[in-house]
This record gives structure tokens, sequence and C-alpha cells, in this order.
């Protein structure tokens, strides 16, 4: 069953590095909110409500949208704030324009790395309990997890090294340049995950009354997305699997009216915090069963010219800006439908899938498809 | 032209409550040299660390279990980089699956020699069984105790 107002995303921008220091923080989120605005066509008197995601540990400024409020248009205006995730700020956004109350939302996003240590940082993210006496941070958590991917599936290592290799070779087809590879973290290499780089992205959605009556035709609508998370104690889960996407996946292509994902999408981007989350999205997605990842890893399904591309954009592999990371992942799918992605294009693209994971070893999921018809 | 940073030291002291259920984790293992769990009464399952609660089916848990000191290695990385206020690098962490729990619980392994990473991680195999070691002087925490190769 799909969304009573159906939103659509008209506007995007997408910087998933940001090298120069010559802006601050709230300037970036200014120029993005902005840039966002100015590729819909709308100004901030155009916009009903805000919702931005943030990581305060990540800005160094506590509740950090009470600083941004001012660079997104929140002064006297509707704003609501999210620190679970960029891509909740996406799903919370559509979820306001699709009650009916709002005609139009700004989304925004952000991920500096102004702070000494994000490895120190992201240690906050457990609990104080059992697991800051561990040296858990995002990175262990993926290491974790492929770990315990690698003993349970033969052959997943192999895979892996493709899936990289093609997230790569994406990176630099669009970018030309390459992001700066991660630590070494057993059994991940440096080249399977990137360092933490600032970025920003925002998204304007919009209702379909608006929509019409500005005669905006570039639309990427919203045709399915659903979210759900795991537990916050890594012990808890089963690392080689990923029940939240699978239920994630099922409320989205419910949404979408979609049986089978096979086939159903022309690209896809996934958050390929290593090449082995990626391995588990597309099981989790439906679209390649485990005992399949070295096949198809191989045969370049998920590859340029492929039968579904997967990250032409580079994915996080090529640049990680950690916290907005999931929401560049919808952003880049709305320009791809919207055939605005730039030198990564693919051509003729009408329906696409976001996988947005984050947090430890992905606890947080969600898919979206968006596409160009108004109504699948 | 020239651009300036701000560089900021914050030095805050929190004093988490740890509540009755951590408590007793952490005094067992001071006192007993034991690692506790805690039984869920809906779904039967021990779940190490300890909660009160069942975050499954939000039932309290209803008794104390002790687990192991034996167990399997479920999940494991090698780490070579320091962290504050952690042992110095390189080591090896991971969750082991005690004997009698139905949970992970976190912990370093100490015993494996990690200069060559790659015969440490046979050694370290999912699978692999366990002991859990406490440490002669314990102060309650996380850093009483440690695995090591059965």
């Amino acid at each position: 069953m799909g969304l009573k107002v159906q939103p659509g995303v008209i506007g995007c921008a997408i910087r998933p590095v940001i090298a120069s220091r010559d802006r601050s923080l709230e300037e970036i989120i200014y120029d993005t909110a902005q840039m966002a605005l100015k590729d819909a066509g709308l100004t901030i008197a155009d916009i009903d409500g805000i919702a931005v995601g943030s990581n305060d540990q990540f800005d160094g400024r506590s509740i950090s949208v009470m600083m941004a409020s001012g660079s997104v248009g929140g002064v006297d205006r509707d704003i609501m704030s999210t620190p679970s995730g960029s891509e909740h700020a996406f799903i919370l956004g559509a979820l306001r324009v699709a009650t009916g109350q709002f005609r139009t939302q700004l989304v925004v996003s952000w991920s500096p790395t102004e702070v000494s240590s994000m490895p120190e940082a992201q240690r906050l993210g457990n609990d104080p309990y059992f697991h800051r006496a561990l040296p858990q941070d995002e990175l262990s958590a993926h290491a974790l997890q492929a770990s315990a991917i690698e003993n349970a599936v033969p052959g997943a290592r192999s895979a892996a090294e493709a899936v990289a290799a093609k997230n790569r070779a994406f990176g630099t087809a669009a970018w030309g340049d390459q992001g700066p590879s991660g630590k070494m973290r057993w059994p991940l290499t440096p080249g399977m995950t990137s360092e933490p780089v600032t970025g920003a992205v925002a998204m304007v959605l919009a209702s379909p009354e608006f929509i019409a009556e500005r005669w905006i035709k570039n639309v990427a609508w919203v045709q399915g997305m659903g979210w759900a998370t795991e537990a916050a104690f890594l012990g808890d889960r089963d690392l080689t699997k990923a029940p939240a996407l699978v239920a994630a996946a099922h409320q989205a292509y419910k949404m979408a009216g979609i049986a089978n994902p096979d086939g159903a999408f022309g690209v896809a981007e996934m958050t390929d915090a290593t090449p082995y989350s990626e391995l588990l999205a597309y099981e989790a997605l439906g679209l390649c069963h485990r005992n399949d990842w070295t096949a198809r890893a191989a045969d370049g399904t998920f590859g340029a010219g492929g039968r579904l591309p997967v990250n032409p954009s580079g994915g996080v592999l090529t640049w990680n800006p950690v916290f907005c990371t999931g929401m560049i992942r919808i952003a880049e799918i709305a320009q791809q439908v919207r055939g605005l992605a730039g030198k990564h294009q693919i051509p003729g693209v009408k329906r696409g899938l976001a996988h947005a994971g984050s947090g430890f070893a992905m606890q947080y999921q969600a898919a979206v498809v968006l596409g160009q018809e108004a109504r699948p | 032209m020239e651009l300036l940073g701000r560089q900021e030291v914050w030095s805050i002291t929190y004093d988490h409550a740890l509540g009755e259920t951590a408590s007793s984790f952490y005094t067992r293992i001071r006192d007993e040299a034991a690692i506790y769990g805690r039984r869920s009464a809906g779904s039967g399952k021990v779940m190490v660390p300890p909660r009160s609660f069942s975050d499954e089916t939000l039932l309290p848990t209803e008794e104390w279990v002790k687990v192991g000191p034996g167990g399997k290695i479920e999940a494991f990385t090698m780490v070579y980089e320091a962290f504050k206020n952690l042992p110095p690098p390189p080591y090896a962490f991971g969750y082991v699956l005690l004997d009698g729990a139905d949970t992970a619980l976190g912990g370093y392994f100490k015993g494996v020699d990690l200069t060559d990473p790659a015969a440490a991680a046979e050694k370290l195999k999912i699978g692999t069984r366990v002991t859990t070691k406490f440490a002669e002087e314990r102060k309650g925490e996380m850093l009483d105790f440690w695995f090591e190769l059965a």
C-alpha cells in the first residue's frame, strides 16, 4: 500500500567530499541547503518544514541543530532533527509530506571531520556499561561482521575483494580520484574501507499537488520505503545476516508494488561501508543469494554495464562522509532517476533502489525505491 | 588567505549509574571470578552481559545463570592503533558465546602472538574453543577478564 500523499524529490545537492576549510560547518550546511533549493527552483519561502540529521559527537556541538537551524532556514520555521541516521532525516521529511500537512520539506544532513579522532567519537555510541571498554568503533564493528561472514560463507573474501575493486573503479570513473583508503582492521584491508571525509547532502521533497501547481517535471517519486533497526549489542546479533534490512526491503517493495526485485531497478546505491556490507545488502534486498555472491561479483552483474549497476557513484568506498553516507545513497538514486547524476549517470534509469545502513555493523537499515512514475 | 582553526578540549566526567543488574555482574566478577547472565522470562534465553529486561520480549529477566568459563569464538578482529584508556595495541578482541549463554560477550583475546596477523587469525578462527581467564586483582570491570585458547 502506498503513502496517502506520495512525496517526490525535486531537488538535490550531493557533496560527498568537502576538502577545503574555507567555510565553517554552519556555512557548509548553508551552502548545501541553498544548492538543493536552487536545484529545485525554489527559495526557502517555499519550504513548509525542515528535517535534518546530524551527529553531535562528530559536530562537536551538543544538539547540533541548535547552531545549524539558521543555516537551513529553520529560524521561525518548522524544523525537526534526528541523530539516529541521515537516512532517517529523509524518511522523516518524506513522511511529513505524506501526512498531507506539509507540501514541501527541505532535508539536510552533514558529517564533518573536525574531531581529533573519529574512532573515539564513535566509541561514544557504545553503552557506557559494557562495551566502551572495548576498541569498538564503526570500523571494528564492520571488521567483526566481516570475520563472521567470511567464516559463514565460503568464497566471501574473494567476492568482497571483487566488490571493492568494482566500487573503486566506479569511483575513479566518477571522480577521477580516489578517496583515502581506510585502516587495517583484520580481516579488513585498507582498500576495503575509506577514511572519513567531510561531506553534506540536501534534498527537497514536495507533494504531488505542489509539483503540479509549479509545473515541476523532473521528479524522482518515492515509490516505496522501509526501515528497521537491529539490537544494539553486537553479541545479541547474528552478524552474518541483516534481518532489519530484510524487513525494510519487504516494507519498501510492498509499498512500491514490487513482487520480484530482480530486474525491477535500473541502478542501485548501497552503503558499502565495507564490501561485506554490500554483499549482505545484495542478499537482504533479494538481489543475490549468498551462494551466488562469488559468481555475481565475478561476472560483472553489479558492475558498469551489468544487469544492475550498484554504486556508480563509487559508494562509501570512494568517499566516506560517515554520518551522511546513507542519505547520499538516496540522493544519488534520486539524481539517477532525474537524469542528473553527472559523469556516473546510468542511461535510461526509470526506477532505482537506495540502501542506507548506518551504525555499528549497520544496526540501522533502510531501503528506498525512487522512480519516474508517480504511482508504480 | 590565512585560514584559522580553533582547537577545543572538553573534559567532562560522567558518573553513569550501572543499576542493580550490571552492578551485580561486575561484583560477581570481582568477588567470584565468574560470569553470570540473566534468563529472559519470555524466551528462556540467557543474556550475557545481563540485562534486567529482554529487548526481544520486553519482559523482565527472572534469574541469574552462571555461564562459561568455556565458550567459542563468534567474531573477532585485530586492532593496530591506540585508543584512549585502553591497553596498548596491537590486540585482538571479539565476541564469545560462553557455555550456557544465548548471546555473545565481548572481550579481549590474549595469549596469541599477533605479529603475524594471518597466523593469529587462524588460531582465533570462529568456532574455536576458548576459556575465560580472570585477573588476580579484580576491580569489577570489563578488563578483569579476557579469553584465551582452551
